[in-house]
């Protein structure tokens, strides 16, 4: 029991900020689409299913759909494990999944409506054998993908190869089963942009900078060019290094995805997949671009959290003590519980069932119920509070300052003029530590220089850290405009409405981020990132 | 048909009171100069509420929550949780968890009710693994608190109307169910209970609970012997 729900008839109006008297009505759909039957019967295709999203939308199929009677899972296979023993042993003893499981019925209840076949997106055909792909010819109704590489700044390669190459592969295998399409992509395939974005602009073509040099076109055929002499040009240059072979191409995918005014590769290449399934003729497809995907609201239970490229980092930086924050004042940040994203991506499934759904959905709040980022930033500091009040070890000057002073927020100016009087400060202590080793010998200073580096260090990831999300928070404000699932949404049947909803606007985010998602990354991110940490060399 | 067991809070679980809770949120302001101010506005208004209590608790309580007005809900929720650890986890009765699961064990329903906020709640009823609250609610208008409470406010008589309205939508024996407070300004609560237990009683409580042979039962003491229809369903 996360939630403790106060026995009476007052409902909390997020937008307004306000209780309002009632109890809600059942929702009331038009019943224009029905999820029930658009999913009895079916088959569907799943790619990407160990994901943090895939693992929740998963667990919703089974959970709320029985309906759903043949289900095919790609996976791909780990070293000695093949696809099958993977997903038996990693994906279905995972928290999300163990109750559902065990409430259909076992494994074995699993086993019967679960059929996985071994692939990988990276190659033809995303590496489904010939055999199994004849076997599933014309039974398969829809592949939903949402196979991705969300690192935002990876080698060029790697990330085209998922991220592009891979949806190409995808295409072939739709086209070959013929089955209708359903791809996830990010609502930041926008790029550096402002104000409010919509649904309806052009795919094919699109690069964020449009509007500014009107002469360049951009084509997908000439970006999948560049990449391969980007490749080819590297691997000759850098020599045999593949550190150095990495880093070169890093460093080219952001240069790319900058030249074109996308924030980083992640959204770069995730619009190139787009513009080649919009480029297909004939593909029946949909495209989900969800926002900043965070803990579950709901659903399996509230707080369920397991992805890295969230906003977890800023979380957990900010649990730690981090007081001044770069952020705009007047701006939203777009996140979404991960559980509305799956019930999104049902609801949209139903739609292109019914062949009535829209080319684009984005999957964000900001548009019905924005939660603005200076609310974030004292969260922040009053989570902060609590750690440091009741932290046991640690420096009990530095836990106490931490534990009443509030965060901030501020301007990027301060925010330099902060980083360069830290290295200053730090500069002076190496200094001071230097002489000390000198006079007192090295064996009385050392663990002192090996807490400065440990210190600097520390230091350095918060401002790689902080760098990666200023496009997020303080450089660009987006809102997305969420139009199209919400006419999708009451399109449902009422008997639908009870199992998958729409309603980001109920979203209470003082109790979500406080109760919810700040626990939720306490519970299940902290230990990832302290074990990822610790496996370093 | 179930059965529950109503319990009130402030003086019969724990010792802390509202005055305390707004104490924490007042010293605990954005600065330090705000909090020295509001605390101040905290401490001078004690006279007035002791004055009040004597006269009528609803009116005290309306009182005291005007104290919230101007706080943003953000701030109210945000702090709870350390407000819980440094305020109230430390004035909790020794025996108030014992009796909590007892009567779970004994197949009753654990309902908090008390005059206490939503938000102050929370850790407790997690706390105490309580299975139902009811409480009271600030009102807020544009996440600012406006110093008034939702209405009907939560007290005396409002009490035992929302303990029987609440029966009949959950399908409760009252008669068959127990209610355990500290104060004579909850008689109406015990009084809608088969089995009401006077818990660390007031003066005034002690005196009517003897009148009406309602047992008292001591949860400030480390030992302390359960009223009998505790101990009896116990043995069955």
């Amino acid at each position: 029991m996360t939630a403790v729900e106060p026995w009476q008839d007052w409902r909390w109006n997020a937008v307004r900020g306000e209780y309002e008297a009632g109890v809600s009505e059942p929702l009331q759909g038009t019943g224009e689409i029905s999820a029930i039957d658009a999913f009895s019967n079916r088959t569907m295709l799943l790619l990407g299913c160990t994901g943090f999203v895939g693992k929740v939308l998963l667990a919703m199929i089974l959970d709320r759909f029985p309906e759903v009677n043949h289900l095919v899972i790609q996976v791909r296979r780990k070293k000695k494990l093949t696809g099958e023993q993977r997903f038996y042993s990693e994906v279905l003893p995972s928290p999300v999944l163990c109750q559902i499981a065990e409430r259909l019925g076992g494994e074995d209840e699993v086993r019967r409506k679960v059929q996985i076949v071994e692939g990988d997106v990276n190659e033809p055909l995303c590496g489904i054998s010939s055999e199994q792909i004849a076997q599933l010819q014309g039974k398969v109704d829809i592949v939903v993908n949402l196979a991705g590489v969300v690192e935002f700044d990876p080698p060029v390669n790697e990330s085209f190869a998922t991220n592009v190459y891979g949806v190409q592969h995808l295409i072939e295998l739709v086209k070959l089963l013929d089955a209708k399409l359903i791809h996830v992509s990010t609502c930041y395939v926008a790029g550096k942009k402002n104000g409010r974005i919509s649904e309806d602009e052009p795919i094919e073509g699109y690069f964020p900078k449009h509007s500014e040099n009107g002469g360049a076109t951009f084509s997908v055929a000439e970006e999948l060019k560049w990449c391969e002499e980007v490749i080819q040009d590297t691997g000759q240059r850098s020599g045999a290094d593949p550190r150095q072979v990495r880093e070169r191409l890093r460093e080219a995918g952001m240069n790319r995805a900058e030249h074109w005014g996308w924030t980083n590769t992640y959204t770069y290449t995730k619009s190139i997949a787009e513009q080649l399934l919009a480029g297909t003729p004939g593909l029946q497809y949909a495209i989900i671009r969800p926002a900043i995907v965070e803990s579950s609201l709901r659903f399996p239970f509230p707080g369920w959290n397991e992805g890295f490229t969230t906003s977890a980092p800023l979380v957990l930086m900010g649990g730690d003590g981090l007081k001044g924050w770069p952020v705009r004042k007047d701006g939203p940040l777009e996140i979404i519980p991960v559980d509305l994203v799956a019930e999104g991506i049902l609801i949209v499934i139903a739609a292109v069932l019914f062949r009535k759904n829209k080319r684009v959905y984005h999957l964000a709040s900001a548009d019905e119920n924005p939660i603005m980022l200076p609310r974030l930033v004292a969260f922040l500091g009053m989570n902060s509070r609590y750690k440091h009040k009741h932290k046991e070890g640690g420096n009990r000057l530095a836990n106490a300052w931490k534990a009443y002073v509030e965060t901030q927020v501020i301007t990027v100016e301060s925010l330099h003029a902060r980083r360069a009087r830290i290295h200053r400060g730090l500069d002076v202590i190496h200094a001071g530590l230097t002489l000390g080793k000198t006079l007192l010998g090295e064996t009385r200073v050392a663990p002192y220089l090996k807490s400065l580096r440990d210190t600097r260090r520390q230091i350095r990831t918060q401002e790689v850290t902080i760098d990666k999300f200023l496009p997020f928070m303080l450089y660009n404000s987006f809102i997305f405009e969420t139009r199209n699932i919400r006419e999708t949404a009451r399109m449902l049947t009422s008997e639908d409405l009870k199992r998958v909803r729409w309603d980001p606007e109920t979203i209470d985010w003082a109790d979500y981020w406080v109760n919810i998602h700040t626990k939720g990354i306490e519970k299940w991110i902290r230990p990832m990132f302290a074990a990822s940490r610790k496996s370093r060399p | 048909m179930n059965k529950a067991a109503f319990y009130d809070l402030s003086g019969t679980l724990l010792s802390c009171n509202l005055v305390m809770t707004h104490g924490y949120y007042a010293r605990n302001d954005r600065s330090l100069v705000k909090s020295v101010y509001q605390l101040s506005k905290v401490l001078l208004s004690v006279p007035l509420l002791f004055a009040l209590d004597l006269y009528s608790r609803a009116s005290f309580n309306d009182y005291s929550f005007r104290a919230y007005r101007g706080m943003h809900r953000d701030r109210l929720i945000g702090l709870a949780d350390d407000l819980f650890e440094v305020t109230l986890k430390p004035s909790i009765y020794p025996q108030a968890q014992a009796l909590i699961d007892t009567t779970s064990d004994l197949g009753y329903r654990n309902i908090l009710v008390t005059g206490a906020l939503d938000f102050t709640i929370r850790p407790i009823a997690l706390h105490f693994g309580f299975d139902e609250v009811i409480c009271n609610r600030l009102e807020f208008r544009n996440h600012v608190a406006t110093g008034r409470v939702l209405p009907p406010l939560l007290a005396e008589d409002e009490k035992a109307r929302r303990i029987r309205g609440y029966a009949s939508q959950e399908d409760i024996d009252l008669a068959h169910s127990c209610a355990f407070s500290d104060s004579s300004a909850d008689v109406p609560m015990l009084s809608t209970v088969g089995h009401p237990v006077a818990t660390n009683p007031t003066r005034r409580l002690r005196r009517i609970a003897m009148q009406k042979s309602w047992p008292i039962l001591e949860l400030r003491e480390p030992s302390t012997s359960l009223p009998p229809f505790l101990r009896a369903a116990k043995v069955v």
